[in-house]
């Protein structure tokens, strides 16, 4: 029995061995030449929807517009280009979309104004019910663009009506779903589709299938109106941890990653074949101060900011000359990012200025502004507050960032070489926005300073509609109101051109120079890729990255890098790794035909298989009875 | 065995999972904040579109009676609700989905665990002093007290970022077309092979240190003194005498931990993307998912007491003197 069993172990041996040759020879075998072409993008952040209109997350968007086209899409410049629509016209209170005749959608079906009409007519239906598809991200557009109405007289014609000749139509981002699927919806019950994978899109690539905590595949749509793509396959990839998806690049199971941190980025920096790539985010990180009560005289009852102080622009205006800035940038982002002025960020180059009067770090100056605007120092070193009690400010964050809490000690050092005492605490986002909210929210707004962020849209009214009144007890953050800005934002919304950027100037500073925010930094989107495998890449807009920025044209234009020379860096803010030039090797991503892995593989079969039939022959031998 | 002890010990396993049911509903509405709180931050929404939210979610209700009664009767009757970040999707079938990779990965790991650990205790115990025991020993207690993603990463970068032996990640490879059934188990083993190794090392440690200890303690009972003496090698004494009746503590052990494959190695499968119920369960945690989070929660509850009530008459068929 027992020289039975041995038998068996040994066969279970040899059958290991055979098995583990396999193994190894499925990672060394080549890539055949029919073999589908898959591009593989790793992301940290998991997929929340496949319907575009239940997405909260940079990685859904990234999703729907692979599927779906926008009805304009964006140029390299981020800028208006051909989408859903091939072209259009602007008359002072309507722009006619001329969507190209002959598209199709991936299932073959004719892709015409009336699905544009249909998506458009949902969005505007939802909004004068004073309701939402779904979240409420993508209707919303229409409503700011002051979209009122929309005809289709042909099935290449869409008429929107506008109450103003701005241009931010063109940027809504909403997308253009196929009526033949969805026509029977009404609003409400679009936001609650599943849209199950397969989806019909006509974008580039069309969602084939979605693993929950996995990933997302795409497959190419033969139908797509513009250049087919190079991929047969584009699949996003969830990473729980950005050092498995660093590793993942670097061995080539992935051609991208998205949202590597500092550390990783330099690390990838001196690898082969690998290049890196530091974006402008659009958006930022900030100190909101709880100002509740500006503007509108308002005081909560066992709650608000501990101290009248933060009502006081000058008080918060000292406190923005405490912060070195460049420091923060340096320590707490690793020097990825840019530092922080005005509340729309650089990356929408259009739209940005830089504040008229900007503070500058000197601790020196900020205490005697403090001195100035009548906080003094009492003996023990503490600043009062008009009322002369220490001034004490709760500052909170999210636990979303791991660099917040790094910011906050470099905030209470400073702010303590003030006199102003700080006491940090770090709350799950849920919680914290119930710190946060005031009454008109359901709160009680008992914080002083808020460290958090935001992201914006291509368009800078996303952003800037936070600081609005009305946004009290919703998205704002401050509870800052001002009946001037409210006008303003009234005002540039209807404009388009210089005269908007004007007004928007005048908002900028506005906002600085009351210092309802100090924005610490913008930050930056650190991505990373492959040059061996796939050569194009190009960044979007300029500042920005090849993918996860606006728009799915990036995914067209990559092509086979093994056919042409690796490029070297495209455009300013990419860092070349040293050899990212060199001469590709050749495709596959595991390093295909490597003798070297084949001859290890070969020497452990053949050792585990001699191995096993030593042992078989060793436990046929005549045995020693032992008992 | 009596039936008065089976139905005893069914009793209290049902007793347990009411009780479970209900704590699974109080502990995770006592956390701070509210899942429908984020909504707030985006600038857009209306708030009758926040109220219908809640209302969908069953958040408009009070927590007491109507939360509690609804939560009770859905989930005895199976149905779990919706993900709230999975949005549109049922719990019971992301849970569904997840479960098999996390049975698979802990389950293989725990069986080579058991085997690997088991016998490295035996031997190290019954070489006690020597060489093979300070070295197997000394091992067992670093294994033990390593993390997962200690032993994980390196694994990672020098099996599949540097020598592309293995993937990095992930159960399998994600697109390319259809693979064959072998191609595609051959892929799964490949995907399987870094994690398996890093879990079953993390688990080795504790099978082997109990192991050794109850060996120790076997090595001077009287019988393993007769079975000497009757000429026995010591290999043969160690096998069929000492190791079988060291086993017996090892019992609860392994069917506490069987209880715990559902609830996974969390920094394992986080490390190595494994789609099981550990990087369900962070991100769950991450994203306020009140539904998923109460899902694993019963489901790896409702593990642990079949475990035990399966040890609990296991026990009374190996050991008479627990069967009243």
């Amino acid at each position: 029995m027992r020289s039975s069993l041995r038998r068996r172990g040994a066969g279970l041996l040899a059958l290991l061995g055979l098995t583990g040759g396999l193994v190894f020879t499925g990672v060394a075998g080549p890539v055949a030449a029919s073999d589908p072409v898959v591009f593989r993008a790793g992301t940290t952040q998991d997929f929340d929807a496949s319907n575009p209109y239940q997405t909260a997350l940079v990685s859904g968007y990234e999703a729907f517009q692979l599927t779906y086209d926008l009805m304009v899409g964006f140029d390299d410049n981020a800028q208006p280009a051909p989408g859903f629509a091939a072209s259009w016209d602007r008359t002072p209170d309507a722009v006619t979309f001329h969507i190209r005749p002959g598209m199709k959608w991936s299932d073959g079906q004719p892709a015409t104004a009336q699905d544009a009409c249909f998506s458009w007519q949902v969005a505007l239906d939802a909004i004068k019910a004073d309701s939402n598809i779904g979240l409420g991200y993508l209707d919303s557009g229409l409503k700011d663009a002051g979209v009122t109405k929309v005809e289709c007289p042909d099935d290449t014609t869409l008429i929107a009506s506008t109450t103003d000749q701005s241009d931010r139509v063109l940027q809504a981002y909403l997308p253009i779903i196929p009526k033949h699927i969805y026509g029977k919806d009404d609003y409400k019950k679009l936001g609650d589709e599943k849209f199950d994978a397969p989806l019909v899109g006509t974008g580039p690539y069309t969602l084939a299938e979605w693993k929950t905590g996995q990933f997302m595949r795409f497959e190419r749509n033969k139908n797509y109106w513009g250049k087919q793509g190079f991929a047969d396959e584009v699949v996003l990839q969830v990473f729980s941890s950005s050092d498995t998806m660093t590793q993942a690049l670097k061995s080539g199971d992935l051609e991208y990653a998205h949202g590597v941190n500092a550390d990783q980025l330099k690390q990838l920096k001196t690898e082969e074949n690998i290049q890196t790539v530091v974006g402008s985010a659009n958006g930022w990180t900030q100190l909101a101060f709880n100002s509740y009560g500006t503007g509108t005289g308002k005081t909560i009852k066992g709650g608000g900011p501990s101290t009248k102080a933060m009502l006081d622009p000058a008080f918060r205006d000292a406190l923005g000359y405490a912060v070195d800035k460049p420091t923060l940038v340096d320590r707490v982002l690793g020097g990825f990012g840019d530092v922080g002025t005005t509340i729309v960020p650089p990356v929408l180059g259009q739209w940005h200025v830089e504040p008229t009067t900007p503070r500058t770090f000197n601790i020196d100056l900020a205490k005697q502004k403090l001195d100035a605007a009548g906080y003094p120092l009492d003996s023990t070193g503490n600043r009062l507050d008009k009322e002369g009690k220490p001034i004490v400010l709760r500052l909170y964050m999210p636990d979303s960032d791991e660099n917040y809490p790094k910011a906050a000690e470099f905030i209470k050092d400073w702010y303590g070489q003030l006199g102003v005492q700080v006491q940090t605490q770090v709350y799950d986002s849920d919680t914290l926005v119930d710190i946060e909210l005031p009454p008109e929210g359901g709160g009680k707004a008992k914080y002083d300073i808020s460290l958090w962020g935001w992201a914006g849209n291509p368009d800078p009214n996303g952003l800037l509609e936070i600081f609005r009144c009305d946004e009290i007890g919703s998205s704002s953050d401050s509870n800052w109101c001002s009946k001037d800005y409210d006008g303003l934002y009234d005002q540039e919304s209807k404009l388009a051109g210089d005269a908007r950027k004007a007004v928007l100037a005048q908002m900028q500073n506005m906002v600085y120079d009351q210092a309802v925010y100090d924005i610490l930094y913008y930050d930056a989107n650190l991505d990373a890729y492959r040059t061996d495998k796939f050569a194009g890449w190009r960044n979007q807009p300029p500042n920005g990255t090849p993918i996860f920025s606006y728009g799915d044209e990036q995914y067209t234009l990559l092509t086979d890098a093994t056919a042409v020379p690796t490029p070297g860096p495209t455009v300013a803010g990419a860092t070349a790794a040293p050899g990212a030039t060199e001469a590709p090797s050749t495709g596959g991503t595991s390093g295909s035909g490597n003798n070297t892995t084949l001859l290890i593989v070969i020497v452990i079969v053949v050792l585990v298989v001699l191995g096993g039939w030593w042992y078989m022959r060793r436990s046929r031998a005549p045995k020693v009875e032992e008992e | 065995m009596s039936g008065r002890y089976l139905s005893r010990k069914l009793l209290q396993a049902i007793v347990t999972i009411v009780a479970i049911v209900l704590l699974n509903f109080v502990l995770f509405r006592m956390m701070p904040g509210s899942p429908d709180r984020i909504l707030l931050k985006n600038p857009n929404l209306d708030p009758s579109v926040i109220e219908a939210v809640r209302a969908k979610w069953g958040l408009d209700k009070p927590l007491f009676p109507d939360q509690l009664v609804a939560f009770v009767g859905s989930t005895f009757t199976g149905d779990l609700g919706y993900s709230f970040k999975f949005r549109g999707q049922a719990v019971t079938d992301v849970i569904a989905d997840r479960v098999w990779p996390t049975v698979l990965l802990v389950g293989l790991g725990e069986i080579v665990s058991i085997i690997v650990g088991l016998a490295i205790g035996a031997y190290t115990g019954w070489r006690r002093g020597g060489t093979a025991d300070r070295l197997g020993n000394g091992v067992s207690l670093i294994l033990y007290s390593m993390p997962y993603f200690v032993i994980g990463m390196p694994l990672i970068v020098i099996f599949a970022a540097g020598l592309h032996w293995f993937p990095t990640s992930g159960m399998g490879s994600i697109g390319g077309g259809n693979k064959s059934l072998v191609d595609g188990l051959i892929d799964l083993v490949r995907h399987l092979a870094l994690p398996l190794t890093t879990v079953s090392l993390g688990l080795i440690g504790g099978y082997s240190i109990l192991m050794r200890s109850a060996i120790i303690e076997t090595r001077n009972e009287d019988y393993i003194t007769t079975a000497r003496a009757k000429g026995l090698p010591d290999g043969r004494v160690l096998r069929a005498h000492a190791f079988p009746n060291a086993l017996l503590p090892m019992v609860t052990l392994i069917a506490i931990n069987l209880g715990y494959v559902i609830a996974g190695a969390i920094t394992a499968e986080v490390v190595f993307s494994w789609p099981g119920l550990g990087t369900l369960t962070v991100s769950a945690l991450t994203s306020r998912d009140y539904p998923i989070l109460q899902g694993i929660f019963l489901l790896l509850a409702g593990s642990v007491v079949i475990a035990n009530l399966l040890a609990d008459i296991a026990y009374g068929f190996l050991d008479p003197r627990v069967r009243t």
